[in-house]
C-alpha cells in the first residue's frame, strides 16, 4: 500500500514545484544582484582592484552634492519631462489617424504603422548614426536645409543649450512608433456598439466622441504606455553613449549614462552602484506612483 | 609508390612530432580589430614560425581599448587572464596599479644591452613607472596636423608655407573660416591627451617628477589654456566631437583638423579623390626645445602570467612584436609609428615605404623626435579627472577666462585627486 499524502500538503507541494523554478530564477537573477549592487554601493570597490573598503552613504552624498551628479539627475528628469508628455500625445493622435485611415484604406494604414514602427524595429545605435549625419553643423542635412532659407544653423549635437533637447527629440522619434502601437490596439478594443450608444444619447461626433467614450476606454491602455515610456525615457542611454558621450562638458550626461561611465570607464564600481540604486528608485517610484494614483481612476472593462 | 607512401608516413610523423614540441601555450589579449585583427595575425604566425615550441591563441577581441581594459579587469576577478595582453598606452596603469601586471626589469636584465635592441630611453619610458618597467610599448602616435591643401589656398596660404608657430596657424585658421558659413578654419579636441600634447609643445608637464601635484597651471599650462580661447574666440573653432570633425574633414568643410597620427590610413580614405590630405607636424611652441615632448598614443603589451615558464615564453613573444620585424609590420599595416629604433635606422626595413608615404615619414620622424609618457593620473579618481579637463576646455573654448578657469581646473583636480 502506498503512503498518500494529506491533500493539502499535496497541494502545497504542486503550488512549490510549479512556482519553485520561477521564483528561484527571480530570486537569483534579479533580487541577488540588486541586493549585490546596493551591498557595493557602500563601498568604494573598484572594478578589478583586490579589496574594498566601506564608506557609508559618502557615494549618495557625491552624487546629490557633485555638480557632475547633480547634472546627470536634473538632466534625466528634463529628458524624461520631455520625451514622456510628447510621444504620448503624439503617438496618441498618430494612432487615432491611422485608426480612422484603417477604415477606409487598410493597406495606407499598414503602411503608416510600418513607417511609424521602424524607429522601434531599427537598432538605436545604427538610427544614431544616422541622426549624426542629420544633425552635422557643416554638412547635415537640417543645417542645409535651413541655410537654403536663410535662417543661422546650429550645432545640434555641440552646442551644450541646445544639445539635451536634440537628444530629446530622438527620443521621442524613438519612441512614438512603440505607443501608437499600443494605443492602436487599445483604439481597436473598443466595441462599436458603444459608439452607436453614444450617439443615439446624443453624443457628437468629433471632439466630444473622444472625451465621453475613446478617452476614458483607452484608459488602461494609457496607464501601461505612461509606465513603459516613463521606464524607457529614464533609461536613456544608447544615443547618448552614441552621439555625444555625456559632452560636451557634462551638458547631456544622464543617469544611466553616468553610471556606465562611472562603472566601466573610470572603473568606480562603487559609485556607479550608487547611481544604479538612485535610478531604481526613481523607476520604482514612479512606477508605483503612477499604479497607486491612475489606477484608481481607470475604467477596467 | 611504396616510397612515396612511405614518405608520406615518415612526414605525418614529423609533423605530429612539431606539433607536439609546443609545450607552452599562450593566451593573448588584444582590443580594436578594425585596425589590428591582420597585424595580430601576421605577426603571430611569425612568430610560431620561428618558435616552434609556443603556441600562441589568440582570444576574440575586444571591441576598443576601454572594453578590452574592462574585460581584463573582469577576467582578474574570476582568474582567468589571458597570459599576455595588448592595451592602450594610457591604460597599462590600470593594470599596473591593481597589481596585474608583471614587472620586466628580470626579464630586461642588462639595461645598455636591452636599449641596444631598438629600445631607446625615450620608447621605455613610454612603459615605465617610477623607473620600473611594466610595458613595452608596440606602436606609438602623437598629435599631428591634417591639412586641406585646396581650403588652405582659397584662403590664400600654402602647404609648403604652413605657419611654424600658434599665431600664424590661428591668422590662417581665422581666414579660413571667414570662406563661408559651412567652412570651418581648425579643430582640435577639447581632451585630456590634446591638451597634454599642447602644453608640452608649449614646454610644460601635467604632473611633477614623482606624480605628488598638479603642474598644468603653470605659465605653459595658462599658454596652452590660451591657445583653446584664441582657437574659439579668433578662429571660431566649434565643439563638437571627433566624429563629426572627421565627417567635416573628409567633406571639405574643414581647413586644419589636429588629431592623433593614428587617424591617418581613415582621414587619407575618408578625402578620397576629393583632396590630397597632407600631415604636418604639431607646433613647437617653447623657445627651448629641449623642453618640449608630446604624449603618446599607441599600445603597449603586457605580461600577465605569473608562471614562469609561461613568463619565458611570452618574453621572447613579447620582444618579437616589438622588436624590428614586429614593428615593420605594425607600420605597413596600421597607421601608427614604429617604438623600435632599428627599424628606422636600419633603411632595409621600411625604407621603400617611408619613399612612398611621406605623411608616414613625417608622423613618425615626430614620434622619434619629441615622444614622451601620456601622463595617466594616480588613484581612483585618476580616469574621471580626464574628463573634468574636457569640461574646463570647452568652458575655455565658449569665451571663459583662460587663466582663471586652467587654476580653477587645477584646484578641482587636486582636490578630487586628493593632493597636499
Amino acid at each position: 500500500m502506498t503512503y498518500r499524502l494529506p491533500p493539502a500538503v499535496g497541494e502545497a507541494l504542486t503550488n512549490a514545484w510549479l512556482v519553485g523554478p520561477a521564483t528561484v530564477g527571480m530570486l537569483v537573477l534579479i533580487f541577488g544582484p540588486v541586493l549585490a549592487v546596493a551591498v557595493l554601493s557602500f563601498t568604494d570597490y573598484q572594478l578589478g582592484a583586490q579589496g574594498f573598503a566601506w564608506i557609508g552613504l559618502e557615494n549618495y552624498t557625491v552624487l546629490f552634492t557633485d555638480p557632475i551628479g547633480q547634472r546627470a539627475v536634473v538632466n534625466t528628469l528634463i529628458y524624461v519631462a520631455i520625451v514622456m508628455p510628447a510621444s504620448m500625445i503624439l503617438a496618441l493622435l498618430v494612432a487615432l489617424g491611422v485608426h480612422r485611415v484603417a477604415s477606409w484604406n487598410a493597406t495606407l494604414a499598414g503602411v503608416l504603422r510600418t513607417a511609424y514602427f521602424m524607429p522601434v524595429a531599427g537598432t538605436l545605435v545604427a538610427m544614431a548614426t544616422v541622426w549624426q549625419m542629420l544633425m552635422h553643423p557643416n554638412v547635415g542635412l537640417f543645417n542645409q536645409v535651413l541655410g537654403l532659407t536663410g535662417v543661422p544653423g546650429q550645432e545640434w549635437l555641440s552646442d551644450r543649450g541646445i544639445v539635451l533637447y536634440s537628444l530629446a527629440v530622438i527620443g521621442i522619434w524613438e519612441t512614438v512608433g512603440y505607443n501608437m502601437v499600443l494605443f492602436l490596439a487599445g483604439l481597436t478594443a473598443i466595441p462599436e456598439h458603444l459608439y452607436d450608444a453614444a450617439e443615439i444619447d446624443g453624443v457628437r461626433p468629433g471632439w466630444d466622441r473622444f472625451w465621453t467614450v475613446t478617452w476614458p476606454l483607452l484608459g488602461p491602455t494609457t496607464l501601461f504606455v505612461l509606465v513603459v515610456t516613463a521606464a524607457r525615457a529614464f533609461r536613456v542611454f544608447e544615443t547618448v553613449a552614441t552621439l555625444t558621450q555625456g559632452g560636451p562638458g557634462f551638458a547631456s550626461d544622464t543617469l544611466v549614462y553616468a553610471m556606465y561611465r562611472e562603472g566601466f570607464v573610470y572603473f568606480k564600481a562603487g559609485y556607479a552602484s550608487a547611481v544604479t540604486m538612485v535610478f531604481f528608485v526613481f523607476v520604482l517610484t514612479l512606477t508605483l506612483v503612477q499604479f497607486g494614483v491612475l489606477e484608481r481612476r481607470v475604467h477596467y472593462r | 609508390m611504396k616510397r612515396i607512401l612511405f614518405a608520406i608516413l615518415v612526414a605525418s610523423f614529423l609533423a605530429a612530432g612539431s606539433a607536439k614540441a609546443a609545450d607552452v601555450t599562450l593566451t593573448l589579449h588584444y582590443a580594436h580589430p578594425n585596425l589590428w585583427a591582420k597585424v595580430q595575425e601576421l605577426v603571430a604566425d611569425a612568430f610560431m614560425k620561428k618558435n616552434p615550441d609556443i603556441k600562441l591563441e589568440i582570444q576574440a577581441p575586444a571591441e576598443n581599448y576601454a572594453a578590452g581594459v574592462q574585460r581584463l579587469l573582469r577576467e582578474a576577478v574570476a582568474k582567468k587572464l589571458p597570459d599576455v595582453a595588448f592595451l592602450g598606452l594610457n591604460r597599462w596603469r590600470i593594470l599596473q596599479a591593481r597589481g596585474l601586471a608583471v614587472e620586466l626589469g628580470p626579464f630586461i636584465g642588462d639595461a645598455a644591452k636591452f636599449e641596444a635592441q631598438g629600445y631607446t630611453p625615450a620608447l621605455r619610458s613610454l612603459g615605465q613607472y617610477q623607473g620600473k618597467q611594466y610595458a613595452i610599448a608596440a606602436s606609438a602616435s602623437t598629435l599631428v596636423i591634417y591639412v586641406n591643401p585646396e581650403l588652405v589656398a582659397k584662403a590664400g596660404g600654402s602647404v609648403d608655407n604652413f605657419p611654424t608657430d600658434f599665431d600664424g596657424l590661428i591668422s590662417l585658421a581665422t581666414k579660413i573660416s571667414a570662406l563661408g558659413d559651412n567652412i570651418d578654419g581648425v579643430w582640435v579636441s577639447a581632451h585630456d591627451w590634446r591638451f597634454q600634447s599642447m602644453l608640452g609643445s608649449y614646454g610644460g608637464r601635467p604632473m611633477n617628477e614623482d606624480e605628488s601635484n598638479i603642474t598644468f597651471d603653470s605659465e605653459a599650462g595658462i599658454n596652452a589654456a590660451r591657445l583653446y580661447s584664441r582657437l574659439g574666440k579668433e578662429a571660431g573653432m566649434k565643439t563638437y566631437g571627433g566624429k563629426a570633425a572627421r565627417q567635416a574633414f573628409a567633406a571639405g568643410t574643414l581647413g586644419i583638423y589636429i588629431d592623433s597620427s593614428s587617424y591617418l590610413t581613415r582621414v587619407v580614405a575618408g578625402a578620397g579623390d576629393r583632396f590630397k590630405v597632407t600631415l604636418l607636424p604639431l607646433v613647437v611652441a617653447a623657445k627651448d626645445k629641449s623642453t618640449v615632448y608630446f604624449p603618446t598614443g599607441g599600445s603597449a603589451i603586457v605580461m600577465l602570467t605569473r608562471d614562469p615558464k609561461k613568463q619565458a615564453a611570452a618574453w621572447r613573444y613579447i620582444q618579437f612584436a616589438t622588436g624590428p620585424e614586429g614593428a615593420k609590420t605594425v607600420v605597413e599595416n596600421t597607421g601608427y609609428a614604429p617604438t623600435n629604433e632599428l627599424v628606422l635606422k636600419d633603411k632595409s626595413y621600411l625604407g621603400e615605404f617611408y619613399a612612398r608615404n611621406e605623411n608616414s615619414r613625417r608622423a613618425h620622424a615626430q614620434v622619434a623626435a619629441y615622444s614622451g609618457p601620456w601622463y595617466a593620473y594616480p588613484g581612483a579618481e585618476g580616469v574621471a579627472v580626464t574628463d573634468l579637463i574636457g569640461a574646463a576646455l570647452v568652458d575655455v573654448i565658449e569665451g571663459a577666462d583662460p587663466e582663471d578657469r586652467i587654476k580653477k581646473l587645477a584646484a578641482e583636480v587636486r582636490t578630487k585627486l586628493k593632493m597636499k
